[in-house]
């Protein structure tokens, strides 16, 4: 008499035991795999040009963003405070450097003059500035000539 | 490892593929019951894995990683495809009938029989009857396929050829 649990594994056997994929499978799998890694290597490259792309946004933003600061620190109010803290500096404490005294004394007017000149400018140089803004181009565009 | 770690994922997929293939297959047939549908599930595991490769840490062993990409893929395509096709349909009678071409007309009743029970097995029990019975697997294979303890496994197979042997009066 046969094991009943013995019959019915071999009967669950014949039936699952030889279930497997179609014979093309693995063709079909490294046809499929070689377009995949061609697909792969043109987005690395896609990402690799879009990583230059954004790494070329933020330096020139951040040149930018150095421009404005240097812009915004060039005020009446800035070159104003700079030259009471050097005629401080110079009337109190004479003996420090007495050749930057000597020459204070000796070249005043002219730094004086000088001084004035730079006051003057300012507005201008901001004017300027401000007319010469553009917008920043993150890359060399074609130029399209239309009708 | 050594592949991955050296950018050789064709020649690692090569090496996986004689191993895992009716595995995975088996596992995603176990779940559509569909053997097209089982066969493009077993591709797209196998795509995945292959693209996954270079962030696979061997924290946990491949047949675990590669079983659970298996079942997610699984349940996405069967999430997909309504209705649910079964075991007895003509289709999936047709696919395993394919594993003997030239089986006596008694041989395919009792097939049909056999298949039309373990489809009216529950969902569970199904699965590990199958996966059982797929290259001959232990209990330990199934557990990690299944993602279920051993213990659970064993009570589950238990069930079904308690079921099975009733059914076809063994």
């Amino acid at each position: 008499m046969s094991n009943p649990d013995s019959e019915l594994d071999r009967r669950l056997r014949a039936l699952f035991g030889g279930l497997d994929t179609g014979t093309d499978f693995d063709a079909r799998l490294m046809a499929r795999l070689r377009v995949e890694s061609q697909t792969d290597a043109a987005e690395r490259a896609i990402r690799v040009r879009q990583e230059e792309r954004e790494r070329y946004r933020k330096a020139l933003l951040g040149l930018q963003s150095w421009r404005r600061s240097m812009l915004r620190l060039l005020t009446l109010d800035t070159l104003g405070i700079t030259l009471v803290l050097v005629v401080v500096l110079v009337t109190a404490w004479p003996d420090l450097n007495r050749d930057v005294l000597n020459i204070s004394l000796q070249y005043g007017p002219y730094i004086a003059t000088l001084l004035g000149v730079l006051l003057a400018a300012v507005p201008v140089v901001g004017m300027w500035a401000e007319q010469t803004r553009r917008p920043i181009r993150l890359l060399a565009s074609s130029h399209r000539f239309t009708r | 490892m050594e592949l991955v770690r050296a950018e050789r994922r064709d020649e690692a997929i090569a090496q996986l593929l004689p191993a895992f293939r009716r595995k995975v297959f088996g596992l995603a047939y176990s779940f559509l019951r569909n053997r097209e549908a089982a066969e493009d599930v077993t591709q797209d595991v196998f795509i995945k894995v292959w693209r996954a490769l270079p962030r696979f840490d061997g924290r946990a062993s491949v047949s675990t990683w590669i079983y659970t990409i298996a079942r997610n893929a699984s349940l996405s395509a069967l999430r997909a495809r309504r209705p649910q096709s079964s075991l007895s349909d003509p289709e999936a009678m047709e696919a395993l009938q394919a594993i003997d071409p030239a089986p006596s007309a008694d041989a395919m009743v009792d097939r049909a029989a056999l298949l039309r029970l373990v489809d009216q097995l529950p969902t569970k029990q199904r699965q590990v009857v199958m996966l059982f019975y797929v290259e001959e697997q232990s209990h330990e294979e199934v557990a990690t396929m299944l993602s279920m303890p051993v213990g659970t496994v064993k009570t589950l197979l238990h069930r079904a050829r308690a079921t099975l042997s009733a059914a076809v009066g063994m």
